[in-house]
């Protein structure tokens, strides 16, 4: 490359440059501590404004108080000094989305920290946004197909619903908001996952697993790492949904996981604590309930006039030794559309996934399930309900009548069906087909621990021997006498050679 | 008990000694100051001496200006930035505060309250610095 290229490249940059002149509001920086700021002057700004700091970090106006503003910082606030000069830019916090992003890992403020180079974006979002209104709303009524059959059978999610997963530590949380990423491969569905506080090196396995399963193609990763300061974990779930956004209103489907929201309520916290808000309940300041309604009211399905597309949310809370009346799950439970609850004991009981079939429910789901599903699943969920009942009272005594011997060996077989390995998403025509054999007593005579290998074979022979009833299914997620019929010739033929 | 702030105290004392006479004025300072001595205000003093000046000025229309400039400025040209500056903030007088500082390479930096017009060569400089490292 030549001077000569060098210096007319300058000189044109330099030629296209124009300042304009206006008057500035500045303030003057009269502390910094622990991520926050106090600033002086800045009169007439507005709350949730950008303002900047002299080496161009970035801080958002939170408290608006006579003579000072509380100023949360996004960057590096190492440098910032008392005395220094803080502008106001008139703008509300955005962060740059375009469909570069997709693949990627970002962070709070959408800027890549995969080392894959400048994610190319020309259109800005806020990341505060007031929740699309009723009008432009409409009900849930198609399924996000999870791949996990417990869910898909007896908890079913639909684009748009909000669906809290919640449980202890080490119960498999964050495994089923992975595998339904993995599940969602040709389902035309966008993927965010927004990682709150949470450790790199897990966040690593997660993106190193889901580049594995050819999930990154159709996956965002919004990252705020735990040794980021509070404030970007903070706004993290709100970049997310921000960029969420931007693919729903071209008309897509998004799937958008929170992990988890009790962090970002601690994260929350700390910042209020530390601008001196008066702290309620569990020390969470007044308005953590509004934190995260204001959050989950952005998922939602549009209707065709306002271009159609849809967010899902699968926001995971972390509970404290199974108490779900803490502060944050209650709120949370409260303003989702149903909840996965995932228990310790039947994690160690080697149930997993461990969800609680009684305290789950999905509040709108069973709307967007299929009717094939809903028809093989329909007794399930009561099936299971009987079961762990009669669980309890079989302990005492061995003298049963017949009926509840065999509701007792039902449910045994039920249990070790709905057990499923991490990463090995089903597909819900062949979920169909082994919940058909279930409910329909054809699994009663097979011993409890060859299940899960009667449940392979079948999968694979009925794949194989039933292919108008699999794309039956597939294709138009109806249940034919004639499918059914075809279905079970098979399951009794495998039966008769298993 | 709702704390007072400075600038309440500061309006407080500007409206009880408003229009007052030299006799009225002396009575109102003794009750001011035993009034601070009796909240125990009295180490706030200059916090709020400020805050009054801040309201005075206020009332009496005037603007103190801070202005930064590379070299001494003309006569002519003070004038001119008075009568703007007159006209933008509706004010009765401007009071400049000078100081030269020649790192600002040239122009003007006006600064009051907290609003700034900045005018310098230094700012200009930085803006196509900003503009000549832009991410793109």
């Amino acid at each position: 490359m030549s001077t000569n290229y060098i210096v007319e490249n300058l000189k044109k940059e330099i030629d296209n440059f124009s300042s304009q002149i206006k008057a500035e509001k500045i303030g003057h920086v009269l502390e910094v501590f622990d991520g926050i700021a106090k600033v002086s002057g800045l009169s007439d700004i507005k709350s949730s404004e950008m303002v900047t700091f002299p080496n161009g970090e970035t801080g958002v106006a939170l408290n608006l108080e006579e003579d000072t503003v509380g100023v949360i910082i996004l960057d590096d606030f190492s440098k910032i000094k008392e005395g220094d000069e803080v502008k106001t830019t008139g703008k509300i916090l955005e962060i740059p989305v375009s469909d570069n992003i997709v693949g990627r890992v970002v962070n709070a403020l959408g800027v890549e920290i995969d080392g894959k180079g400048v994610i190319k974006a020309d259109k800005t979002y806020p990341i505060e946004k007031v929740a699309p209104g009723v009008i432009t709303r409409l009900s849930v009524d198609k399924p996000v197909a999870t791949g996990i059959k417990v869910i898909d059978a007896i908890i079913p999610i639909g684009r748009g619903q909000r669906e809290l997963i919640i449980g202890d530590r080490q119960t498999g949380k964050t495994a089923i908001a992975i595998d339904t990423i993995l599940n969602q491969k040709g389902q035309n569905m966008i993927c965010i996952y927004v990682s709150i506080s949470q450790k790199d090196s897990k966040l690593r396995k997660i993106q190193t697993r889901l580049e594995e399963g050819g999930a990154m193609a159709y996956t965002v990763i919004v990252s705020a790492g735990s040794s980021e300061p509070a404030p970007l974990s903070y706004i993290a779930p709100y970049t997310g949904v921000s960029i969420a956004e931007y693919f729903m209103d071209q008309g897509k489907d998004v799937l958008i996981i929170y992990d988890d929201l009790s962090k970002h309520a601690v994260a929350y916290r700390e910042i209020s604590l530390l601008l001196r808000r008066p702290p309620g309940r569990e020390a969470y300041p007044g308005d953590v309930f509004y934190l995260h309604s204001r959050l989950l009211e952005r998922a939602c399905r549009r209707n065709q006039e306002y271009g159609g597309g849809s967010i899902t949310a699968l926001p995971i809370v972390e509970t404290q030794a199974g108490d779900v009346t803490a502060y944050i799950p209650t709120n949370v439970i409260s303003i989702t559309d149903g909840q996965i609850f995932l228990e310790t004991d039947l994690f160690y009981k080697g149930i997993r996934p461990a969800v609680n079939v009684g305290l789950s429910v999905s509040r709108v789901g069973s709307k967007a399930q299929i009717k094939a599903m809903k028809k093989v699943a329909g007794t399930l969920k009561l099936d299971l309900a009987q079961y762990r009942e009669l669980e309890a009272f079989a302990q005492f005594g061995s003298d049963l009548d017949n009926a509840t011997k065999q509701q007792l060996e039902r449910g045994k077989r039920a249990v070790e069906v709905l057990k499923q390995p991490q990463y090995a998403p089903i597909a819900i025509e062949r979920q169909v087909a082994v919940l058909y054999a279930l409910t329909k007593g054809y699994m009663d005579d097979i011993p409890v621990d060859k299940i899960k290998e009667f449940e392979e074979g079948l999968i694979n022979y009925t794949e194989n021997n039933t292919k108008k009833f699999y794309k039956e299914i597939m294709e138009t997620n109806i249940w034919t006498d004639t499918g059914e019929a075809e279905l079970k010739k098979a399951i009794e033929e495998f039966k008769a050679n298993f | 008990m709702t704390t007072l702030s400075n600038n309440d105290i500061a309006r407080a004392i500007y409206l009880v000694s408003k229009d007052k006479t030299h006799a009225e004025l002396h009575n109102v300072i003794n009750k001011i100051v035993s009034f601070l001595v009796r909240r125990r205000l009295l180490s706030k003093t200059e916090d709020i001496l400020e805050r009054l000046n801040k309201i005075i000025n206020h009332e009496n229309q005037k603007i103190i200006a801070k202005l930064l400039s590379a070299k001494k400025l003309k006569e002519k040209t003070k004038k001119e930035l008075t009568s703007f500056l007159r006209e933008r903030y509706k004010a009765k007088e401007i009071v400049f505060t000078e100081t030269i500082n020649e790192k600002l390479l040239g122009g003007i930096r006006v600064e009051i309250n907290d609003e700034i017009i900045d005018l310098t060569v230094k700012n200009k400089i930085k803006k196509l610095q900003e503009y000549l490292i832009r991410k793109t």
